[in-house]
């Protein structure tokens, strides 16, 4: 998620727009992210495929620009992209974490931010989160998608202690 | 088949801990293979009672016991249940008595002794951070 709001005037299809990136999160902040084929940007600890974050904040039909544009116009404003099976790259943080920080290549530590939801995991990757695991699976119904797995992300030393009952 | 341990954020102050965790799919349902603890203090295969929901499994006319987990009074329903595990290569696919509790405080399903233990020869190499599952035939 961007820290501060970065703001940028962007010309997609031929449109001039006025983007902020916290528009871009609150825009998105109900929005069910659709599975990552290959590129996704990060928004508000999400994954989204570039190309559904600027048509739900421009109102552009997909068809009208590329992934490519898309995720320029989303890197430049701030939010975190990478590909499916890469870790999301966000030159900064890269610079400024320490060698025993915690890395965004670890599954792990992208679990992190994602304390105390359920999570659908396939290839390494988050590939949809959501707070109860009725509608995890109803996404992944709904998307024909496969998870390798799924789990709630543990919040407190309970949920991960095995407590064999009697 | 043989499954590295899996490692989950742990809240405590070891920050991340490998488990023995194995996905298993319960009553068919493919798209959501539940993350489930290898855990040899439990007498039985137990999961919260929302997989059996996710799985269409009814459970109102089911046994009924309570159980005291994790310092609360909980309850728990059985069924019979078609549980399987696979790797890259092999699959074995189980009937066992699951116990379906309510409410659920554990982040994964639990593999105890009856339904898990008893059809598998198990190896937890935790040094190495790995598991062998041998199907007892």
């Amino acid at each position: 998620m961007a820290e501060k709001t970065i703001v940028r005037g962007v010309k997609i299809a031929g449109q001039p727009f006025v983007l902020r990136s916290s528009d871009v999160v609150h825009a998105l902040r109900d929005v069910d992210p659709e599975p990552i084929t290959i590129h996704f940007v990060v928004i508000d600890a999400k994954r989204f495929p570039p190309k559904q974050v600027v048509s739900e904040v421009t109102g552009l039909d997909r068809a009208d620009f590329t992934t490519h544009q898309a995720r320029r116009t989303l890197i430049r404003l701030g939010f975190p992209a990478g590909r499916r099976g890469v870790a999301a790259s966000n030159p900064r943080e890269i610079k400024d974490r320490g060698p025993l920080a915690p890395s965004p290549d670890r599954l792990t530590d992208r679990l992190r931010s994602l304390s105390g939801q359920w999570v659908a995991i396939k290839d390494d990757d988050v590939i949809h989160a959501s707070s109860s695991p009725r509608e995890l699976v109803g996404w992944l119904g709904k998307h024909g998608q496969h998870a390798d797995t799924m789990f709630r992300v543990p919040e407190d030393e309970l949920a991960i202690t095995g407590l064999a009952p009697l | 088949m043989r499954f590295g341990f899996r490692e989950l954020p742990d809240p405590g102050p070891d920050g991340v801990r490998g488990r023995p965790i194995v996905d298993v799919v319960i009553e068919g349902l493919e798209i959501a293979p539940q993350a489930c603890l290898l855990d040899s203090g439990a007498t039985a295969v137990r999961f919260g009672a929302y997989v059996a929901e996710l799985c269409g499994i009814e459970l109102s006319q089911a046994p009924r016991r309570e159980l005291a987990v994790g310092g609360a009074v909980v309850e728990a329903r059985m069924a019979e249940v078609d549980l399987l595990v696979r790797d890259n290569e092999d699959s074995y696919a189980w009937t066992a008595p699951v116990w379906f509790c309510d409410p659920w405080f554990p982040a994964f399903g639990l593999l105890g002794l009856t339904g898990f233990f008893d059809h598998f020869e198990v190896t937890i190499a935790s040094y190495e951070e790995w598991i062998e599952l041998t199907p007892i035939n």
